[in-house]
């Protein structure tokens, strides 16, 4: 079918068949929904991605955002689009009733996000951050705020940010300068520069809401000095009407890929009139930003395997279609060409994505199972999912976005000299994805994130439930008649996995934390390959049951390819760790004895 | 102002149709449901009555029990009840569909009927104009636009590519056409509140009527797929003039459309 960006049967398949989203009803808090309801839920996201998203997937990156007398032109739908995430209810899907949310499940919310993310990446950023923005607001904002400025968020009307990054302060946040000036009237006065903040100005909305993070006029350095601020780009004069608050856009980028979106900087209080309101407590702003941090992140993961998602349908249809070249041996020239996908190394490549796409799916759903865990599993067992997740967290984010880069990359190699060019839009998804390994922590922040914290904190004990929870999946393969020799290879890289680990963890007091972490990104490749082959394991057990089962004669493509692609996975992705393993383990910090200085040619 | 509106479930255009091993009926297997595009426009017309002079609507749908799924699709919309007539194992042409329609539709009250002014997947166009001669009752066919004053309704229609404009007495049944208006998505407020909605079930017997008055005055006895489109072909010639004069003579003598 053209113009398929993402499979529903795949989605499903993980939903109800892996992570056994039904069973959640069960519990009080998600009992008022249905699996009727959950696929009306579905059909809608579906809907609205293909009538309304997925037509300007391509003319937004073309007429890409502008600057104009202050102000930042965007798409004229845009405004269509967040009226409708607004009044849909999709802004507040995941959030409580008593947010006046939907309370949906995080695994089907994250099956709608892949849905709207893969029809137009750049279209889904704008409800997605003001979502998270009031998120933020609901967890930490006073009574005050939430009544000035929620009800407009929700609806669509204003967007909201996140507001971190500024020019010397990317990956080190603890550098930044922003200024929050104390004042006696409940308000302090912003000053200071912002830079690459998401849909941070654009017309597409009325006003728009900054959670930004700031330090009040001699807080302490570093990141315990940092507070977390509302600042409106426009303030209610108490009078009904809204006024400037000094936040003016300096510049808004032109960036390689995700056009559709505008990313600015800006400048608060230009003219000392830049009023912002404390949220939670003075010190702690990274701390509350950090709640949504592991949201955000997992949102950045999922936006890669979207995008990667549709560029892996595109290079199907295409190699389905393209005729090109014999079958090896055909020598009749007088035959027809056979479509691309006859070729075992075209097929190669689409398994490659399928893989990555399929098996990020997977890692996502994941979290978000644990995410809906923590919303009905008794208080003593919360510890153990905010541990899952929080390790986890690193991989979701990152295994998704450089893989994406590579998977988008083959869907290009699979169109051949089309695919480079315009016409199709793998082009657009490889540029789109690039942005995901920097934004929202990059890689290498990534990687000592998951080496330096998340493996060795509270003396490894989410790294300890993390072997648990994958060695309960390979024991239970084990006693799948062709899925155990796949079961038994998870189980040899969790073993390595381990090995590696204490090593690593070995060189602190031997080495120095320079040495432990000079190859933390290699880690976190190593461990996103074995999280995700983890997840091609779940998802292999569940589609050999379904075949024994006698499906549906509509379903035997789907759980026959899930089954090759899982044993693509252990084949081709899995082995790669070994290369990864021995560099991790040969002791030769190499990267750390080349001196700056050697750089010279 | 209390609406009806009629609404079938259909097979989604984009599904891939094959013909069943009986000839007369397609496969099941694989196929994704949807409202009838058509019906769409119906419920969308029917909620856009409804926000500016009040009333209720209430949808009715003659289908297996899987189309209530297209109904509490209309009902997320922001429909207030459905009905959903089963006819069993009965193979119900348009005449008897419309006689269900009828027999239900005939104890209710109602200012107006909104239907689809065909169902994407027979064609068959009869039961919107069946059901309004049964009831005795205006029918205003491929309606693009409407307004209600003082007990009438006016629409306008199209015809050949322009329109008419055209009045008739309520109650009234008018059929959508493509341009009437643009159907609203469904909210997933829409989507919680739908599940709590009111939907019942009506059998042939419920209705007081019974399957041998509503055999099939019309019986399909044999299906077949479009003929694959052949490819395209290139005219050539030296020069634009050359290739427009073949173009010209091709369009005249072998396709005979000019
Ligand atoms: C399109 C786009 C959208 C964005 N949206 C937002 C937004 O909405 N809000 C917001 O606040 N920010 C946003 N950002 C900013 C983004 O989060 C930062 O660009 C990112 O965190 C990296 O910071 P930086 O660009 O200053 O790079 P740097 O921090 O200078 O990093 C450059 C390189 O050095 C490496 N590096 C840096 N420090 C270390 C270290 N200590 N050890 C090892 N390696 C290191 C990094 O891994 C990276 O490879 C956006 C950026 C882009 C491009």
């Amino acid at each position: 079918m053209a113009g398929k960006f993402v499979s529903m049967r795949n989605l499903k398949f993980l939903m109800y068949e892996v992570f056994d989203l039904v069973a959640l009803t069960k519990a009080p808090y998600y009992s008022q929904h249905n699996q009727k309801g959950f696929d009306m839920v579905l059909d809608a996201s579906m809907k609205l991605a293909q009538k309304m998203l997925y037509p300007l997937f391509e003319e937004m990156d073309r007429k890409a955002p502008y600057l104009e007398d202050g102000q930042v032109k965007v798409h004229p739908q845009v405004r269509a689009i967040m009226k409708e995430f607004g009044q849909g209810g999709w802004i507040g899907a995941s959030f409580p009733e008593a947010w006046d949310g939907q309370q949906l499940p995080g695994l089907l919310h994250c099956a709608c996000q892949l849905i709207k993310s893969s029809a137009n990446y750049s279209a889904g950023v704008y409800p997605g951050l003001t979502s998270g923005a009031a998120r933020l607001i609901n967890l930490f904002a006073s009574d005050e705020l939430k009544a000035t400025y929620l009800p407009n968020m929700m609806d669509g009307k204003w967007q909201g940010t996140m507001a971190l990054t500024e020019p010397q302060a990317g990956s080190s946040l603890g550098d930044l300068a922003t200024t929050a000036f104390p004042t006696d009237q409940g308000y302090y006065l912003l000053k200071g520069q912002k830079v690459f903040i998401s849909a941070g100005d654009h017309d597409g909305v009325d006003n728009v809401v900054h959670m930004l993070i700031g330090r009040i006029d001699g807080a302490p350095q570093g990141v315990r000095g940092i507070s977390l601020f509302l600042v409106p780009k426009k303030r209610p004069d108490g009078k009904g009407k809204l006024i400037s608050n000094d936040v003016t856009v300096s510049q808004v980028f032109h960036k390689m890929g995700y056009r559709g979106a505008p990313i600015t900087e800006l400048s608060f209080g230009d003219k000392d009139d830049c009023r912002g309101f404390l949220v939670g407590e003075a010190g702690r702003g990274l701390m509350h930003m950090f709640q949504m941090m592991n949201e955000a992140r997992i949102g950045v993961g999922l936006g890669a395997a979207a995008i990667a998602s549709a560029a892996y349908y595109a290079a199907l249809d295409y190699c389905q279609t393209r005729p090109q070249g014999r079958k090896m041996g055909a020598k009749d020239m007088n035959t027809p060409q056979v479509p691309i996908i006859e070729h075992a190394d075209v097929r190669r490549m689409l398994l490659f994505q399928r893989a990555v796409v399929e098996g990020s799916e997977g890692l996502l759903m994941q979290c978000s199972r644990y995410e809906d865990m923590l919303n009905i599993a008794p208080k003593e067992e919360h510890a153990r999912y905010e541990l899952l997740l929080d390790l986890l967290t690193p991989m979701a984010k990152s295994y998704p976005s450089e893989m994406g880069i590579l998977a988008t990359s083959q869907a290009i190699q699979c169109l051949g000299g089309y695919g480079y060019c315009e016409d199709f839009p793998v082009e657009q998804h490889f540029r789109d994805s690039r942005i995901h390994p920097i934004h929202e922590g990059t890689t290498g922040i990534q990687g000592m994130d998951l080496l330096g914290r998340k493996v060795m904190m509270k003396d490894g004990q989410a790294f300890i439930l993390f072997l648990e929870e994958a060695r309960k999946d390979v024991a239970a393969a084990r006693a799948v008649a062709g899925v155990a020799p796949l079961a038994e290879q998870l189980e040899a890289a969790l073993k390595t996995l381990e090995e590696v680990t204490a090593q690593l963890a070995g060189l602190i007091g031997k080495k120095g934390v320079e040495i432990f972490l000079a190859d933390a990104t290699l880690y976190l490749e190593m461990f996103g390959t074995i999280a995700i082959a983890w997840q091609w394991l779940l998802q292999a057990t569940a589609a050999r049951k379904a075949l024994d089962n006698g499906p549906k004669p509509a379903d035997m493509n789907f759980y026959q390819g899930k089954m090759i692609t899982a044993r693509y996975f252990f084949a081709y992705e899995l082995p790669k760790i070994k290369g990864l393993v021995q560099r991790l383990t040969d002791g030769d910090p190499l990267t750390v004895e080349m001196e700056s200085s050697y750089f010279s040619d | 102002m209390e609406i009806l509106v009629l609404l079938k479930q259909v097979p989604a255009t984009e599904s891939l149709i094959a013909i069943a091993n009986d000839r007369v009926s397609i496969k099941p297997d694989g196929l994704k449901y949807v409202m009838n595009p058509y019906d769409e426009l119906a419920v969308e017309e029917a909620l856009r009555i409804r926000e500016s002079q009040g009333g209720t609507v209430t949808i009715l749908s003659v289908g297996p029990a899987k189309a209530a799924e297209a109904i509490r699709t209309g009902l997320a919309m922001g429909a207030d009840k459905g009905i959903l007539i089963d006819p069993g194992n009965l193979t119900c042409d348009g005449l008897a569909t419309a006689k269900l329609l009828a027999a239900a539709i005939k104890p209710m009250t109602y200012d107006i009927i909104i239907a689809g002014h065909r169902a994407v997947d027979d064609d068959n166009f009869q039961v919107a104009t069946a059901l309004a001669e049964l009831l005795g009752i205006p029918n205003i066919s491929m309606v693009v636009k409407q307004t209600l004053a003082d007990g009438k309704i006016r629409c306008l229609c199209t015809v050949e590519g322009g329109t008419k404009e055209v009045e008739a007495t309520l109650p009234a049944l008018i059929a959508t056409q493509r341009g009437l208006n643009d159907p609203r998505y469904a909210s997933l407020p829409g989507i919680m509140k739908a599940k709590k909605k009111p939907l019942e079930t009506r059998s042939i017997a419920d209705l007081g009527l019974d399957a041998a008055g509503l055999q099939p005055l019309v019986t399909i006895k044999a299906l077949k797929m479009p003929v694959e489109r052949k490819g395209g072909r290139v005219i050539e010639g030296d020069s634009v003039a050359v290739k427009v004069a073949a173009l010209v003579k091709a369009l005249h003598e072998e396709a005979k459309v000019i």
